[in-house]
């Protein structure tokens, strides 16, 4: 069996794979669906479908239930078990029009039904609106992770996807560091100049650790002032340049509601070493960059402070 | 030589991209028929109920919902016989309705 690709790809359009056996289903879908702003993939059995899904998870999966070899049923509850394509809606096409073909399919996971021979306008309609509902699930479960206010990954983000890069750490040994970075003396610039002078200051900080960061690190709010940088396959050396970095840029921000006042932070940094083996949780991690983040502030705040994570000074770095 | 039947929904025959469909089944055709004889000479009927399954939806959507009638009947005759020598005659008949039915769509060389 043969991949086929009807059209070629353009970013941003969303893809409709057909997993069906018949060349005419195919090529009538493909005449059908042409004028949607769609990019239609096919597959001729169930296998390559879910394969080619997993490969790349299209926005829409349209599913003949009558297959040989693995028949849509089949194909449906391994689409739906994998947590790869879970998500992704599927209609089932099927030219048995039996309800209990129906409640089987909607039972396994399906999103909608179309009968053979296909009437065009509903086919049309049921696939706009599949796409629209997917649109707007990921806009959710996206929305879901972003803190509003500063608009980074928010702590719940942060808790999950912390484990995840602790896990691949600890499994292949690779560096990695996190930075806490707290704003110093927050509430009297919220005292002093009100509540949105202080969202303008948790708002621009963020903006500066978007710009200030790589695109392989994870940049969150982890509450109040304070923020949270998971920093990949970077030692603490490294890590520790990076967050003076974005030190020294903060401190010379002008703030419009506030132009003679200046804005610091303070950063506590922990990390591990490529190919160091280690026992050691999340939290400890965790608690370690917070002990961090509190010598700073006690040795006078606007200063980076950074440690291995068995403990090892690495230094301490601060204006002049 | 038959025309696409010009009540089946869905289809324009003046539309181009219509045009080009009925073009392309009727293309198609002659294999479908070489297929549905072969497999059943060879006595193949599965796989013989799988091209009857295949036109049958697939037929009405490219203008020809007289194929996919007939189709069907053929699909449901070999899943209603459980002996396939006991029901030979009458799948035979049925065989050649649906051969000759698309037949008559082809042009004639």
């Amino acid at each position: 069996m043969t991949e086929v690709q009807i059209h070629p790809d353009t970013s941003g359009t969303p893809t409709v794979l057909l997993i069906d056996d018949s060349q005419f289903v195919h090529r009538l879908l493909d005449a059908r669906l042409r004028s949607e702003s769609i990019i239609l993939r096919g597959a001729e059995d169930g296998q390559l479908g879910i394969k080619m899904a997993i490969e790349d998870p299209p926005a829409l999966i349209l599913l003949d239930l009558d297959m040989p070899v693995m028949d849509g049923f089949e194909t449906l509850r391994m689409l739906k078990e994998d947590p790869r394509t879970r998500d992704v809606p599927v209609i089932v096409l099927s030219g048995m029009n039996s309800s209990q073909d129906k409640v089987a399919a909607f039972d396994l996971g399906a999103i909608d039904f179309v009968t053979k021979p296909f009437e065009l306008t509903e086919l049309r309609a049921r696939v706009r609106s599949s796409l629209k509902m997917y649109a707007l699930l990921q806009m959710l479960a996206q929305k879901a992770q972003i803190d509003g206010l500063s608009g980074l990954y928010n702590r719940q983000y942060f808790d999950e996807r912390f484990r995840n890069e602790f896990d691949r750490t600890i499994r292949h040994g690779q560096a990695l560091s996190v930075a806490m970075i707290d704003i110093d003396h927050f509430k009297s610039v919220n005292d002093t100049y009100g509540h949105p002078a202080g969202d303008s200051v948790i708002s621009g900080v963020a903006k500066l650790i978007t710009q200030e960061t790589r695109s392989i690190d994870i940049c969150c709010r982890y509450g109040g002032e304070e923020f949270a940088l998971i920093m990949p396959e970077t030692e603490p050396e490294q890590a520790m340049q990076l967050c003076d970095r974005i030190r020294a840029k903060c401190e010379q921000i002008t703030w419009s509601r506030h132009p003679t006042r200046p804005v610091t932070i303070s950063v506590g940094v922990v990390g591990m070493f490529d190919g160091q083996s280690l026992s050691t949780t999340p939290e400890a991690w965790i608690e370690a960059a917070d002990r961090n983040l509190y010598d700073a502030k006690q040795c006078g705040r606007n200063q980076v402070k950074a440690t291995g994570i068995d403990g090892t000074s690495i230094g301490r770095a601060k204006a002049g | 030589m038959n025309l696409p039947d010009p009540n089946a929904f869905s289809l324009d025959i003046n539309d181009p991209a219509d045009a080009e469909l009925i073009e392309y089944f009727l293309a198609e055709l002659p294999d479908r028929i070489d297929s549905i004889e072969a497999a059943f000479s060879n006595d193949d009927y599965d796989a013989l109920s799988r091209v009857a399954h295949q036109l049958k939806g697939a037929a009405p959507g490219f203008g020809f919902p007289t194929i996919g009638t007939e189709a069907g009947k053929l699909e449901q005759h070999i899943r209603s016989i459980s002996d396939p020598a006991e029901g030979i005659d009458g799948l035979r008949s049925q065989v050649e309705s649906l051969i000759s039915l698309c037949s008559s769509y082809i042009k004639p060389v």
